[in-house]
């Protein structure tokens, strides 16, 4: 390992002490409260004055505490975050893994010439990563330069590039496909969601048509007194519902196009709003398909894309609107790879587990409450009970894992069956979890942390070896060492 | 998982039992005492039975005599299953006590490496490191660790990170 240039002596840097002002200026109206009591009620309170005025020396005290407490180093390659009061934490942070610094200047730091500088060190998830909160706008800068000045593997993501052209059209889903749309629940709940809507824009104007609180609680009290219509109201909404559904998705999903442009892929869709996504291919690490049974009575699915460094995964990673089976593998395989090592099933004891799961609750619910004497609940529940037996051998059914030598795959679910396949090299390392009642079954969860998605991909109640294997297989050089002989 | 992995070699430090057993301790004298005082408050609750209202610091005492036994355990189990090691560059640290958690997390991944030390945790000398990938299903925290223990695996972790560049992620 060849050493690059060796940084000036490292010292602790601090925060800057303008840090200081900013707390008691944001906590300083506070004490103007009481102060606008005197001109209100006519009366001075000097007791909520002192509260104030404590709570505003306490701030202060705090925001002091916390500035003396905090520093900042860059020494060796690292960023070093250090806090000491009475306990003392230490974050380091290789400055190789910084992928980014994003610096802002939020108003009160404006007006003190401070700014907050965040580091975006590529992991997924809302975990802090690092933050320097409340240094000059110039010592921003200087860190911004000294922290991206080794950093190489951002600069073919930062160049611009021209425009591609629409080099390639993987699909144009056919109109026909829209009426799959309502299989998946989601956008069955669309007439309810435009009654509330409904509700709430009628409570936003009600005010200037000169309606008010009283008439609302009239007209609610009038709509309780005509049971009649309120029951109509409810059938003709169940009745819309894959109607306006239908409509709804249609809306969204309108002329959706895949197609590459340049090195990403692209999903163009909607009727009025056309909503572009791009994806840039060499951060696609696998794809996750999900399932209701409807739609797999259907043969139907969702895909969406495992990327990394993507937020809001599900609804930006989609590929492909509700479509056949086979067109969805054609578009895995393409964006991705071809999969298609069948899954291994789990142990009979994940069969076990997954029955009791699905039934014991309803069954505790319908005893409870046949004891307490609510016999209509009671029924319900063992219906639900009973609908468990199903439920949960199906989702026994569901589980499973592979691996095919350059993809995992995990699959779990019933209701929303959704099978994850993802390639080994966005494993970042592994979890197995294993509950109380896991271990009596003898039974694991073994977790694949990948850095993308959502962050980690299960396969539940696999056998204890099963899990250990698994991982090893994935990855031998990690799990190795290990493993028992 | 007897059958299929080996524990990790190291065993955390001898006084994070007390670690565990000073903080059971605390979080039951709280709960026994939040009891007592729901109990002073629950005599003009006349919606209760008689015979409850009668005895309202049952509750604080039952759930307290339960709790015992887990307070005496909990140390000494968790003394047992905690484990960590360093090996081949990579973190293998188990953790848990009524459930059980392995974590496998490749030095080449590790984002990022913190020390710390609670209040609690500097009194008996020991500390927390907490390793971050970029996945949480990755991302590792070992408690219970004598301080210079803590320190010098910090240290070697960043040290070796920076080493390993592998961004494949």
């Amino acid at each position: 390992m060849s050493l690059p240039f060796q940084e000036p002596v490292p010292e602790a840097a601090r925060l800057s002490p303008r840090l200081l002002l900013i707390d008691p200026i944001r906590v300083l109206p506070s004490l103007l409260v009481p102060l606008a009591g005197v001109l209100v009620a006519g009366g001075f309170s000097p007791r909520s004055f002192i509260w104030a005025a404590l709570g505003v020396a306490g701030s202060v005290l705090y925001a002091v505490v916390r500035w003396a407490t905090f520093s900042y180093t860059i020494t060796g390659g690292r960023l070093e975050l250090s806090r000491a009061f009475i306990g003392r934490s230490t974050r380091v942070i290789p400055l190789e893994r910084i992928r980014g610094v994003d610096v802002t200047t939020p108003f009160l730091h404006r007006l003190l010439g401070l700014a907050v500088l965040k580091l975006d060190t590529g992991a997924g998830g809302d975990k802090q990563e690092g933050e320097l909160d409340g240094i000059t706008v110039e010592e921003a800068e200087r860190l911004r330069g000294v922290l991206l000045s080794r950093h190489h593997a951002a600069a073919p993501e930062l160049q611009e590039r021209p425009a591609a052209p629409r080099d390639h059209v993987f699909l144009k889903v056919p109109r026909a496909w829209l009426r799959y749309g309502p299989l998946s629940g989601a956008y069955l709940f669309t007439p309810f969601a435009l009654v509330a809507g409904a509700v709430g824009l009628a409570f936003q104007w009600g005010g200037e048509l000169g309606l008010d609180e009283d008439d609302a609680v009239a007209a609610g009290e009038w709509l309780w007194g005509h049971p009649l219509l309120l029951i109509g109201v409810a059938v003709v909404l169940v009745v819309l519902m894959p109607f306006l559904g239908a409509a709804m998705y249609a809306f969204f999903n309108w002329n959706f196009v895949l197609f590459g442009r340049g090195d990403h892929l692209v999903a163009e869709r909607g009727l009025i709003n056309r909503r572009v996504v791009s994806l840039e291919r060499r951060r696609i690490r696998g794809y996750e398909i999900a399932e209701s049974p409807l739609e797999r009575r259907a043969r139907v699915a969702r895909l969406w894309a495992v990327v990394t460094g993507l937020g809001d995964s599900q609804t930006r990673g989609q590929l492909l609107p509700v479509a056949p089976r086979a067109a969805v593998g054609d578009i895995a395989a393409e964006a991705v790879g071809p999969f298609s090592e069948a899954l291994r099933p789990h142990p009979p004891a994940a069969r076990r587990r997954r029955l009791f799961r699905a039934i014991a609750p309803w069954v505790a619910v319908a005893l409870v409450m046949y004891a307490l004497g609510y016999a209509l609940i009671g029924v319900a529940a063992t219906v639900l009970a009973v609908a468990g037996i199903a439920l949960g051998l199906d989702r026994y059914r569901s589980l499973g894992h592979t691996y095919d030598g350059t993809r995992l795959s995990v699959r779990s679910g019933s209701l929303r069956r959704a099978q994850a396949v993802v390639e080994r090299r966005a494993v970042v390392g592994w979890t197995i979890e294993q509950s109380w009642f896991q271990r009596r079954a003898g039974l694991v969860t073994v977790i694949a942390g990948v850095g993308a998605g959502s962050g980690g991909y299960k396969a539940i109640d696999a056998g204890e070896t099963q899990a250990a294997a698994f991982a090893a297989e994935v990855t031998p050089d990690w799990m190795a060492p290990f493993l028992k002989r | 998982m007897r059958d299929a992995l080996r524990d990790p070699a190291n065993q955390v430090s001898p006084r994070a039992r007390s670690l565990w057993f000073a903080e059971a301790v605390i979080v039951t004298v709280l709960l026994v005492v939040g009891l007592v005082l729901l109990s002073m408050w629950m005599t003009g609750w006349d919606f209760l039975p008689q015979w409850l209202l009668d005895r309202t610091w049952v509750a604080a005492l039952a759930i307290g005599l339960v709790l015992v036994p887990f307070v005496l355990a909990e140390p000494v189990v968790r003394f047992a299953v905690h484990r960590w090691e360093l090996a081949a560059d990579v973190v293998y640290a188990r953790s848990g006590w009524l459930s059980r958690k392995w974590v496998f997390v490749p030095v080449s991944r590790i984002q990022t490496v913190d020390k710390a030390q609670g209040w609690l945790e500097r009194f008996f000398g020991l500390a927390t490191v907490e390793i971050r990938t970029a996945s949480y299903a990755g991302s590792s925290t070992i408690r219970g660790l004598d301080y210079e223990v803590a320190a010098r695996l910090a240290e070697e972790l960043s040290r070796r990170a920076q080493e390993l560049r592998d961004d494949a992620t």
